[in-house]
Formats: structure tokens, sequence, C-alpha cells
């Protein structure tokens, strides 16, 4: 006996399903639509859309609001401590994954604890390490610290890619004669390029989003990533009210997240469920 | 070709020590010399850090804020587990098991809000609770509750439960997906057999369904912990910076504001041991009172 689902079951089911996508989808979209209406359209018809589209309000937040500097900033940060998190994490991950050596489960077990400590008890003396080393207020100073941050989830990622290649072409490459480097720069990086570019994307949203390091460890207006940027676009328009210059910059910050995930929507969504699981 | 001992250590200690001093320094020693500092009384000029053993933590059991910070916190991290598990929950059974022609749209969008910044997430919600323009108000007074409408995040008792919603908003696609992937490993021949005995839907969710999702649930609660108690100031701090008077103040903004803003950086060096402390507590609690024998059929 199966039991069919009912007509008005499925209709049931969809009611949620449609009111949460509505929840999801509308307010994104209305910021987007309020980045091309001008202020005084904002305040007669906030949530409608636009009479014209126009550019104003992106050439006043690109010109006027240093946007183009902390869209720079937050390339270089971004581009930066994803190639530093690689650099950092590939050697260790294959070391983890496949060399013998006394402390290996621990060293292990060390990186991986990290990502469940809250960190915020570190950002203080980080702080004035990074005084100490010059490299307060310094973007290359934050990639390097977003590096680090990003150690233990991209080492967890990379050792369990690394774990799938098989150990035979290792071993037949080692007695062909060549050397361990080669083997992990020619054979091993190559193979687990899935899990580098997961990985890689990753880190990417991880650091054009975050807000709260650069907060702590960036302080002149020319050193604002676009988190920061939009942060005081955000606390000066409680004052001037210009809400299209806000919602233009906001796009500016989340228009290649969604190219991104647009193009790697599934890498994204297994890399985030996977560094989740890890619990 | 065999290698020898010393070529096997050299390779071996290119590939962790570089590496692991990096850790070492940017996180290890960090957490450390926090701890070392909570026994300071410092404003940041380092000639003049003075040693006042527990004088700091003395100062934060009689600091008024610190319930409030605690409490703040704790409510979130209910209110998110309860917002975020039912709707993740029921989402997750619709689209894995109604055979809903659509279920990857939803699957895109529902994720969607889980890769977008914190301060995009925060600034659009601060401007849907806006009092004069925001959805929240215009939506009340179109459903003609005009006297329910408020200063969501100006008042001190709604400002709180006002960040619930954004919170849950952006978690609730992650936590779904982990759910789906649960599911969707439960053999169909369960249910199967349960349709046989004459078990409804309900019955189907509460007998076969959840047990046997339940690794995924304690996962996700304890991630939700973990996540709001490291770091719910976030959105606290781009959406209300802990007001009005204190009253969304939880124990990381309120660590930053000493540490950063008032530069007492040894009494924030406390908070974030407190802060250490109660998140390893709570998940140890959490993860021994979800121990559940594993459910096999």
């Amino acid at each position: 006996m199966k039991r069919k689902q009912g007509f008005w079951t499925k209709i049931g089911v969809r009611i949620p399903l449609v009111l949460w996508s509505l929840a999801v989808l509308y307010p994104i979209l209305w910021m987007i639509l309020g980045a091309f209406k001008s202020n005084a359209e904002i305040y007669a018809n906030p949530w409608g859309l636009p009479d014209s589209f126009s550019f104003g309000n992106f050439i006043d937040a690109w010109s006027n609001y240093n946007i183009d500097i902390s869209v720079f900033n937050s390339l270089i940060v971004t581009g930066l401590g994803a190639l530093l998190t690689l650099v950092m994490a590939i050697p260790t991950a294959y070391a983890l994954e496949r060399l013998r050596f006394r402390g290996n489960r621990l060293l292990f077990t060390l990186y991986i604890s990290a990502m469940m400590i809250p960190m915020v008890l570190g950002w203080i003396p980080l702080f004035f390490l990074l005084m100490q080393l010059n490299l307060l207020d310094n973007i290359f100073g934050l990639a390097i610290v977003y590096a680090v941050s990003q150690l233990p989830f991209s080492i967890f990622v990379l050792t369990s890619f690394m774990a799938t290649i098989p150990k035979s072409l290792e071993e037949a490459a080692a007695i062909d004669g060549m050397s361990p480097y080669k083997i992990l720069w020619k054979i091993i990086t190559p193979l687990s390029m899935t899990g580098i570019i997961t990985v890689t994307i990753m880190n990417m949203i991880q650091f054009w989003n975050e807000y709260f390091m650069a907060l702590i460890f960036l302080q002149s207006e020319n050193n604002y990533t676009l988190a920061l940027a939009i942060d005081y676009i955000s606390n000066e328009t409680q004052y001037t009210n210009s809400w299209g210059t806000l919602f233009a910059s906001l796009v500016i910050a989340i228009v290649p997240v969604i190219i991104l995930y647009a193009i790697f929507q599934r890498r994204i969504v297994k890399g985030m469920t996977e560094g989740a699981i890890k619990g | 070709m065999v290698q020898s001992k010393k070529q096997r250590y050299l390779f071996l200690a290119f590939c962790l020590v570089p590496t692991f001093l990096m850790f070492a320094l940017f996180t290890l020693y960090p957490l450390v010399n926090g701890l070392y500092y909570s026994f300071f009384q410092w404003s940041g000029s380092s000639s003049v850090a003075e040693f006042t053993g527990f004088d700091n933590y003395r100062k934060l059991f009689n600091d008024e804020i610190i319930p409030a910070t605690i409490w703040h916190d704790y409510f979130l991290v209910i209110t998110k587990i309860i917002g975020i598990m039912i709707l993740a929950t029921f989402f997750a059974v619709a689209l894995t098991q109604m055979r809903i022609k659509e279920a990857p749209f939803y699957r895109i969008v529902f994720f969607f809000p889980n890769i977008m910044s914190v301060v995009v997430i925060g600034i659009l919600w601060m401007f849907i609770y806006n009092p004069s323009l925001g959805l929240v108000n215009s939506g009340l007074e179109f459903l003609g509750l005009g006297e329910w409408t408020k200063a969501w995040l100006g008042n001190e008792k709604w400002a709180l439960p006002s960040l619930v919603l954004p919170s849950v908003w952006a978690g609730i696609g992650l936590f779904m997906l982990m759910l789906m992937g649960g599911i969707s490993n439960i053999s169909k021949s369960y249910y199967e057999a349960a349709e046989i005995d004459g078990a409804n839907g309900w019955q189907q969710f509460w007998k076969i369904t959840l047990p046997l999702v339940w690794p995924q649930i304690k996962i996700s609660i304890l991630y939700i912990i973990i996540t709001t108690l490291n770091g719910s100031f976030i959105i606290v701090q781009v959406m209300t910076k802990g007001g009005p008077n204190n009253a969304t103040h939880v124990m990381g903004s309120y660590l930053y504001e000493e540490a950063f803003v008032k530069y007492n950086f040894g009494y924030g060096a406390t908070i974030g041991v407190m802060i250490l402390v109660l998140s390893l507590i709570t998940v140890l609690i959490m993860q021994y009172f979800m121990r559940r024998e594993k459910v096999e059929y």
C-alpha cells in the first residue's frame, strides 16, 4: 500500500517554502534596486521599483566615499591572504596526511581544535604583536592574520582531499628518483586541485567579507577594507540619510560574492557543510 | 632511491616548521598571552603594565554589565537554536521527502545569506527595522497594526530580540543542508516498512527521521552554540554597537568596547578568558546532554 501525498499537502508545504524564499530574496533585490534610486525616491517609495535607473549613487560611493581605495585594499587582502593560506597549508596537510612521524596525531588535533576556540581573547595580544612588528594598520599585516586564521580549516579540508590520492603514484615517482619536494609540487598539488580550489574560494569569501579583525587591526581610512568602508558610510548615513550611496556600496560588496556563488555553488556548499561537520 | 634519514627530516621540517611557526606566533602565542594579560592593569602604552593579580577578575564579578552580557549571549544562543532548528528541519524534510520539483531553487536561495558578509546583513536589516522607512513597520501598518510599530533597534526591550531574526535569516541554509545530507542517507526501506505498518507522516518523522538524523542535529546545535558565543558580537557591533543603554551588549562586544574603545586592555583580556571558559563549559555540557545511543534498526 503506497500512500500518495495529497495535492493539498504539497500546496501546504510550498507556502512556507515560498514565503521564506521571498524573505531571503526580497530584501536583497530591493537593496540592489535601491542602489539605483535617488534619495527622494527612496523616501517616497522605499520598497518599490525605481522610476529610472541611475548610476549616481555608485559614482558618489566610488569617488566621494573612497570606495575605490577600499575595493583595492580588499582585493589585495583577499588575494594575498588566500595565497598565503595555501603556501602554509599545502605542505603541512601533505605531511600530516602522508608522512609518518611522532606527534602527527597531536599536531593535527592541535590545528583542528583551534577551529573551536574563540579567538577574541587572542585579538588583544595580537594587536600589540602587530604593533611591534610594524604590521598594525597595514593591509599586509591583516592578510597574514587572515591567512593564519583560516589555516586550521584549510588544513582540515586539504588533508581529507589528499587522503583520496592513491599512494602508488608517489611510490612510483620516488622509485624514478623524484625528490619529495618535486613529488609534493608536481604530483600532490595538481592532484589535490579540487580541494585547493574549494578551500581557496571559501577563504576568499571569508576574507572579502571579514569585518571585526579589520575593525581592530586597521585604523586609517586609506587602509580600510570594503567592510569597514561600508560600516563607515552606514554610520554617516545616520546623519546624512544618503541611503542610495549606502546601498550602492553594499551592492559593490555583494556582487563578487554572488558571481562566485553562481559559478561555484556546489563547491561552496560542500566546503561549508564539511567545514561545519568536523565538530 | 632510498632517502637518507637526514633528507627525510629536512623535508619534514620544510613541510611543518614554517607553517607551525606562523601558527604559533599568530594564534597560540596571542591566546596564551591573553590569559597572562588578564592579570595586569594596562592601558596600552607598553611601559606601565601593572601586575594586579586577580583584581580584574574581582572587577569582572562585581561588574553589573557582565551578567547582562552573558544573558544576552545565551538568549541569542537559545533563540537561534530554536528558530534555526525548527525551520531548518522543516525545510530539510520538505525538500528531501516531498518530491518537490523546484527543490534545487529553494536550496540555492536559502543558502545564499550564509555567504553574505555580516556587515551587509547587518546594514540590510538595520534598514528593514528602520522606524520610518523600514519593511517591518510599513508591513505592520499595512496590516492595520499601526500601534505595534516602534523603533525596533532603539528600544531597550525589543533591540535584542530584533537581532535574532537576521541571525536566523542568515544561518538557516547551512543547517538545512547539513540535515538534508543526513536525511538522504536514511534507507528508503525504513519508510516503506513504516507505511506497511500504517504509520502516518508525523509518526514516521518522530520515529525514523529524527532519531536517524540525530548526529547531524547534534552537530548543528553545537555549531550554533560555538559560532554564536564566538561571533555574535559582530552583528551586535554592526547593528547596535551594544546599545541602547547596553541592552544588546554581548560578551564579545563588551570586550571590544573595554579593550579597543576605552583602552582597558587587561580587563578586556579578562572578559576574553571568561568567553573562552564559558564556551568550553557550554560545549562540554551540551555534548554530555545530547549523547544518545546510536540508533540502529
